[in-house]
């Protein structure tokens, strides 16, 4: 783009002149496959470990690599780790890693590995992830050989392996601080990014797991989801990340493409918060937990593609207790519990955004929903950059989501006390107590069972109404094979290395 | 050329006052560029920490000053957002928009004179209520609504033209120029409307006038009448109408970009305010007044030129 200005002219005189012709140029060729993926501009980054945005997660997974990747219920499979395992406190973890090599061609190696984490870890990198790696001890935590390693833990936590698989902590080469033109061990290699408009990869030959099939992978960066459809539709993408469940409807029938939807990829959920009124009273809480139809809320808000919640997170997920009865509308109960806490005729703002499709119809739907019970919610539309952590300070309720992550990283970030992300303002020690015996039970079935007994406890107190989840759909060009419905943070999520165009 | 200092001080001072409000609109947003740049990963000392790695924990007073004098010594400062120069980013996404812009001006003040003369010569006949029908339905559908049927048609179903510019490969459009076939499309019957029915009042406005009449009484030819008295005379008001259409055109490029994916200061603008990357916004906000300035300036003077004196019609 630094060209001369001259040069341009020069070339639009000519390019005009074969104006009629030029149009229908096929996008494909050449074993090329695009992917568009919604963008904030010049927010993106390839540096992995600041990355936000899902294009920015979907370059760092074709660039780079994990220790572990997410399965489908978020229970880690080995990647550059080959094993591990802890000591019997759960505080200090050995990780053996599998031969593999960076683009440059050196070995991947412990240091890379103890790099990559100090360096999200450190607070001045204000890394995505860095929540993860806050009770690890550097000092203590070593290189064994240059393929294994030692991380030491502050408190025993027997579910740190999730850790190592979460998005932005890819391993990246010691000492690199420049990713302008990173090298990964991924299994494509850098070729040339412009942010907010594309990043072009190669395949590289070396990866571990094998080269993939297509030797070239561009992301196009598309904000408008009409403009994302309307490019897979006429050729130009072969991939559109993120079609809302309106236009997943609309693909349905069109021989041209593949909708690709995953099922219970993010939680969709009001956050009450329990620590000031009037949500602070039990009975209040109870009532409007009582007060939603959440089958009324999928069928409206989500166009049925999702599933009813039941104010816990992670359905389907490894350490969900899918053995608790479904919560259903009561609406005598609720207007009994109302009464009793004299909360007849609450009134409330209840905060949403355009930042999630989903968001502005629920608010509409709850807000008559509790309207039932003699509840005013008013919906207020709030900016969408600043969103997540507008909520965070303000208001009483409002409309937040998480997308699938290990249910014991929920707990952890969102639900203890005083946690990043804990919207509710939820604080329990019981509750505290029981994650923190559940980490440090080394017995597999009695940490599940802990665990269970902790998300319980939060279904009732936390303040989190979950009213459903919402499927992730993924639109791909019927010449796109090899990749599958997944959903986000999990490793077949925005995977290409198994893709191919045919 | 006397009175042209008046106005050059006066734009001044507007840009001035532009790019203060927009400075002091901007701080008032809720959040700031370490808030928005985390997002869902926001925590309280993340952001502290990349507030002040931004400088942003210093007063807004104190910031202002330092862009204000930036500006005076030509230096439009870094983005808050990308680390990288504002001019070099500006001049990239100004080099974006620039050709769609200017094709679709090229295009249309023809246009809009055709389709204005033709109805305003005979008004009120066929031909000029057929015009008059199209261009007002042209005008009535949005941008937005506009753009999706075009893409719907002749990208989607036809397959003659590419629907967006995903899949440049970062290639300059210049190079890829059936992209802006659509878009330039869509901005054209958007911005013809206004200036050709200008043109029309103002042809047959002065096609009715006194003095037409007048010259046609003392025997000069129709066609001399129309092209030396009667178009000057009604292209007048159209030239302030065309100061109007660059500015509808920035408006316009915004909705355009964001339906084609095309990279421009449509985009980039939207992105910097949303980002609140004040550096980048502060620098559009002076770069769209001055444009604004020097069109309506322009076409003044412009006008002033078209019509002498002696022939001004009221």
């Amino acid at each position: 783009m630094n060209r001369p200005l001259w040069s341009r002219r020069g070339v639009l005189a000519a390019a005009a002149a074969a104006l009629p012709l030029a149009g229908c140029a096929p996008a494909a060729g050449g074993g090329r496959l695009r992917a568009a993926f919604p963008t904030s501009g010049a927010k993106e980054t390839l540096d992995p470990h600041t990355a936000s945005l899902f294009v920015d997660q979907a370059r760092a997974k074709a660039l780079f690599d994990t220790l572990v990747g997410y399965a489908d219920d978020m229970s880690v499979v080995p990647r550059l780790a080959e094993s591990w395992e802890a000591d019997p406190t759960g505080t200090r973890w050995r990780i053996r890693l599998r031969p593999a090599r960076f683009h440059d061609g050196r070995p991947v190696t412990a240091e890379d590995v103890l790099y990559s984490y100090r360096r999200i870890a450190d607070p001045a990198t204000a890394a995505t992830s860095s929540d993860h790696f806050a009770d690890v001890d550097f000092a203590a935590s070593r290189a064994r050989s240059a393929t294994e390693l030692e991380l030491v833990l502050r408190a025993p936590n027997f579910e740190f392996p999730a850790a190592w698989g979460a998005p932005a902590t890819e391993i990246v080469p010691a000492g690199t601080t420049d990713f302008r033109a990173p090298v990964g061990s991924g299994p494509f290699r850098f070729g040339a990014f412009e942010p907010g408009t594309s990043a072009v990869f190669s395949r590289f030959d070396g990866h571990w797991a094998g080269a993939p099939a297509l030797p070239e992978l561009e992301f196009a960066s598309v904000a408008e989801e009409s403009a994302r459809v309307s490019a897979l539709l006429s050729g130009q993408v072969h991939y559109a990340h993120d079609v809302s469940a309106n236009a997943a409807r609309r693909l349905d029938g069109d021989g041209r493409v593949r909708v690709l939807s995953a099922p219970r990829s993010t939680m969709q959920a009001v956050a009450l918060k329990v620590d000031r009124p009037p949500f602070d009273d039990p009975r209040v809480l109870q009532a409007v937990l009582l007060g939603v139809d959440r089958q009324a809320l999928v069928d409206i808000a989500l166009s049925g593609r999702g599933e009813v919640g039941d104010d816990l997170f992670g359905k389907g997920l490894r350490h969900y207790p899918a053995d608790l009865p479904q919560r259903t509308r009561d609406v005598p109960r609720a207007r009994a519990l109302l009464r009793e806490a004299g909360a007849e005729g609450l009134r409330f703002e209840l905060l949403t955004s355009d930042s999630d499709p989903y968001f502005e119809p629920a608010a509409t739907v709850l807000a008559q929903q509790v309207g039932e019970l003699g509840i005013t919610a008013t919906p207020r539309v709030r900016p969408s950059e600043t969103y997540f952590s507008d909520i965070e300070q303000q208001g009483v309720a409002a409309h937040t989501r998480t997308a699938a992550l290990p249910v014991s990283t929920f707990l952890a970030q969102r639900m203890t006390s005083g946690s990043g992300s804990n919207y509710t303002g939820f604080r329990s020690p019981e509750f505290d107590a029981l994650h923190r015996t559940a980490l440090a039970t080394a017995d597999e079935a009695e940490r599940a069972r802990l665990l269970a007994q902790a998300q319980r406890l939060a279904r009732d107190r936390s303040g989190l109404l979950v009213w459903g989840f919402s499927n992730w759909n993924v639109a791909v060009s019927a010449q796109v094979s090899g990749v599958r419905a997944a959903v986000p943070n999990s490793l077949d999520w925005a995977r290409f290395d198994r893709a191919a165009l045919g | 050329m006397r009175d042209l200092l008046p106005r050059v001080l006066v734009g001044l001072v507007q840009i001035a006052v532009v790019a203060t409000g927009v400075f002091a609109l901007t701080s008032w947003l809720p959040g700031d560029t370490a808030v928005v740049v985390l997002g869902e990963h926001a925590t309280p000392e993340r952001v502290a920490v990349l507030r002040e790695q931004l400088g942003l924990d210093r007063p807004w007073g104190e910031r202002f000053l330092d862009w204000a004098g930036g500006l005076l010594r030509g230096d439009l400062g870094t983005s808050l957002l990308t680390g990288r120069p504002v001019a070099e980013q500006l001049g990239e996404q100004l080099a974006g928009t620039a050709l769609p812009a200017a094709l679709t001006l090229l295009l249309v003040l023809p246009l809009a004179v055709l389709v204005g003369v033709a109805g305003g010569v005979r008004p009120d006949s066929r031909a000029d209520r057929a015009l008059r029908a199209v261009i007002a339905v042209l005008n009535a559908i949005p941008e937005f609504a506009l753009g999706m049927v075009l893409v719907g048609v002749f990208a989607v179903q036809l397959g003659w033209l590419p629907a967006t510019a995903a899949g440049l490969s970062g290639l300059p459009l210049a190079a890829q120029p059936g992209v802006l076939v659509l878009p330039v499309a869509v901005l054209v019957c958007k911005q013809l409307c206004p200036l050709a029915r200008q043109v029309r009042v103002g042809v047959a406005g002065a096609s009715a006038a006194g003095f037409a009449a007048h010259l046609r009484m003392l025997g000069m030819p129709e066609r001399t009448v129309l092209l030396r008295h009667v178009l000057p005379n009604g292209l007048a008001p159209a030239v302030q109408q065309l100061a109007r259409t660059v500015d509808g055109l920035l408006g316009g490029v915004v909705v355009v970009e964001a339906l084609f994916g095309l990279p421009g200061v449509g985009s980039g603008f939207v992105d910097a305010v949303e980002a609140r990357d004040l550096p980048v916004v502060q620098a559009y906000a002076v770069v769209f007044a001055l444009t604004t300035v020097l069109v309506n300036t322009a076409a003044d003077v412009a006008a002033r030129r078209l019509v002498p004196q002696r022939e001004v019609i009221a």
